[in-house]
């Protein structure tokens, strides 16, 4: 972005109505040019938003951070450079570069990161923060020749890194990827050492729009994509399974046919972090069981749900598919190496990204792989990720097991051994809360979706209760499957805020509860801050059901009431906690 | 009106948004309450980045009103004549 085209967008009008987004830049130069990039970038990824960057004093990157006042604050955005290290690494100061002086510069940077590591871990707890470490080249300052890495500077180099690991170690951090820097802004090209000496800006026009990027691209945290749909003939492997057979398939450097090694190593790393992972391929569903017997396969049957294999449209598998995952078609990639069945896909599901598998092109198989680490990486890794894919295939048994039960519904649940567990969500953000918060659409009372920032302050409120709800039974464990907020006086519970994952519906776990609230908030009466949106079918038919009509704005619910409407329950109570 | 002159226009109405055409001919660092020195380098920086110049810090202080960015233009832009490139 042209530093032009940035001011434009910093100034583009914005209505008076408009939610505020309150960043604080924090770093040890002029932000100058920085600041107009970050908010071009940030009103571009927010354009509904009135972006305000506010920066601290300049030439005391500690002392900006350890005075932020993260109440009045969405983001806290800090760029280290390495004069912040120490100020004779900057070349605005003529501190000395004797090579005797290099063990006091090493001792000031030790010192400076394990005060740069206190100060925004302890911002971090209260405000989303982004973290991009040092990125301009070091001076010339060193006795080695540039060829050569010299002790100092490689000391320094781990000082950095090694900050750098315990942040982003933090679950309220997040570190800009210096190796996606490198790609977009090449090293020699960073530094205006005119700029930086008559204006106290380091950086040159173009790495100054990189570092808005990077820094606004973690700022949004956009929600990555949930499932990806593959093809196996000349996609999970090399070869036409139905006329190769299982033997020949391949997918191995002997055969030059390790791209398909890789791909499979590629996904079987999305599954293991909680993408779910299906099947959907033209063939037959005997020889693809029994390819999947091959022990040297990297991705394991284990790893994926569902196999759709028939010899029907790829369309009408992966619309199956999405079904089971019970999640939208925008949530989701497909690859196949055919163009005809990507067509037919994409024309069946236009929102879904659809992908060629270039089965022989090897630069842009590596292109592929990273652009779907692109679209599903994660910020952090919840407990819930790793046994997402497990818990939908016990949902699916859940299901098939009530299709061909033979005793009541009730004796059903019984005998399903159900266990909900109870508890307050962690005060350090509660991940996947928070994701179930931004995610759920079906069963969610109001649609409401929480910035980061309003999150964490909501957590923060003594006034405010914040339940998690888990379930397990003996089909399997479910994670963490609901969220209830809100607040209580009087004896009344408003509840503000309720979601509930479609996998948990139809086992009495939302009338469970509501019982709990009324039990253990002790409460008379429970208000709901309901509102009909798009998707919210299910919440609707629930509290339409338990009312006796059509829920309005603010659905008021008495004990008397709720006792009245309620169905057995057979599930164990765990983990109680008075909100 | 020439190229460069709307070029240069451009570069004052993203550092001076809310100005006319005409407002911007006529501003210099004697303007009241608009050119300050952080506006004054962004202007550089957005001009130079235009017009892929490099312009010397020495010659910056003078380079304080429209009409002197459009001479300075007129003479350092190779192949423009009285600014018409």
């Amino acid at each position: 972005m042209k530093l032009i085209e940035a001011l434009k967008l910093a100034r583009r009008p914005v209505p008076e109505t408009a939610r505020e987004t309150k960043i604080f830049l924090a770093c040890g130069f002029t932000p100058l040019h920085l600041q107009a990039f970050l908010t071009a970038e940030m009103c571009m990824r927010m354009p509904e938003n009135r972006i305000t960057i506010n920066t601290g004093l300049f030439g005391d990157l500690c002392g900006s951070i350890e005075r932020i006042d993260p109440n009045g604050i969405d983001f806290l955005a800090v760029v280290v450079e390495w004069g912040d290290f120490d100020s004779r690494l900057a070349l605005r100061t003529l501190g000395g570069w004797l090579p005797s002086r290099m063990g006091d510069i090493l001792e000031s940077a030790t010192r400076t990161a394990a005060r740069l590591k206190s100060g925004l871990t302890a911002a971090s707890h209260s405000v989303p923060t982004i973290v991009c470490m040092p990125t301009l080249p070091l001076p010339p300052m060193f006795s080695c020749s540039p060829a050569q890495a010299g002790a100092a500077e490689t000391q320094l180099r781990h000082i950095a890194a090694s900050l750098a690991v315990c942040l982003s170690q933090e679950s309220g951090i997040r570190v800009v990827n210096g190796q996606a820097l490198d790609e977009a802004s090449p090293l020699d090209g960073r530094y205006d050492l005119k700029s930086d000496v008559l204006t106290g800006f380091p950086y040159t026009l173009p790495h100054a729009s990189a570092i808005g990027e990077a820094l606004s691209t973690l700022i949004q945290n956009r929600p990555s994509k949930k499932g990806l749909i593959t093809d196996l003939d000349d996609t999970l492997w090399s070869g036409i399974l139905g006329e190769v057979g299982m033997e020949r398939i391949s997918w191995h450097l002997d055969a030059h046919t390790q791209m398909h090694g890789l791909y499979q190593q590629f996904l079987a790393s999305l599954s293991g972090a909680g993408v779910l992972i299906g099947v959907a391929s033209k063939n037959d569903s005997a020889v693809v069981e029994q390819a999947f017997t091959r022990s040297d396969l990297l991705l394991s049957k284990n790893d994926v749900f569902p196999f759709e294999v028939h010899w029907s449209r790829k369309s009408e598998s992966v619309e199956r598919i999405l079904k089971a995952w019970n999640i939208g078609a925008d949530s989701v990639v497909f690859i196949d190496d055919s163009p005809m069945e990507v067509a037919e896909v994409k024309a069946a599901f236009p929102e879904m990204e659809c992908l060629v598998f270039p089965k022989n092109d090897y630069d842009e198989f590596w292109k592929l792989l990273k652009h779907l680490r692109e679209v599903f990486g994660k910020s952090m890794l919840t407990a819930d990720d790793a046994i997402r894919l497990r818990s939908i295939r016990d949902t699916s048994a859940w299901r098939d097991a009530i299709q061909s039960r033979k005793n009541s519904y009730d004796d059903f649940l019984k005998a399903a051994e159900a266990c909900v567990f109870f508890e307050s969500a962690r005060p350090d953000g509660d991940a996947r809360a928070f994701e179930l918060l931004n995610k759920t659409n079906q069963f969610n009372l109001n649609g409401k979706r929480f910035s980061e920032s309003e999150w964490r302050s909501f957590l923060k409120d003594p006034a405010t209760f914040v339940l998690t709800v888990s379930y397990q039974d003996k089909f399997g464990s479910l994670g963490k499957i609901a969220v209830i907020l809100g607040r209580t006086s009087g004896g009344v519970a408003h509840v503000s805020g309720w979601v509930m994952s479609c996998r948990a519906f139809s086992r009495r776990i939302e009338h469970q509860c509501l019982k709990y609230l009324f039990e253990t908030l002790e409460a008379d009466e429970i208000t709901l801050d309901y509102q009909l949106t798009p998707r919210n079918g299910p919440l609707q038919e629930f509290l339409t059901e338990l009312l006796g009509e059509t829920p309005g704005e603010i659905v008021r619910l008495s004990k008397e009431q709720f006792a009245s409407k309620l169905p057995p329950l057979f599930h164990r109570l765990e983990g109680i906690v008075h909100v | 009106m020439s190229d460069q002159e709307n070029r240069l226009i451009g570069c004052f109405a993203s550092v001076f948004p809310g100005l006319s055409a005409e407002e911007i001919r006529g501003t210099s660092a004697q303007s009241e309450g608009i050119w300050d020195s952080l506006s004054a380098v962004t202007l550089a920086a957005v001009i130079q980045e235009e017009f892929n110049l490099d312009i010397d810090p020495e010659i910056l202080p003078e380079l304080n009103s429209f009409e002197s960015f459009r001479s300075y233009l007129t003479r350092m832009i190779p192949g423009t004549v009285n600014g018409k490139s």
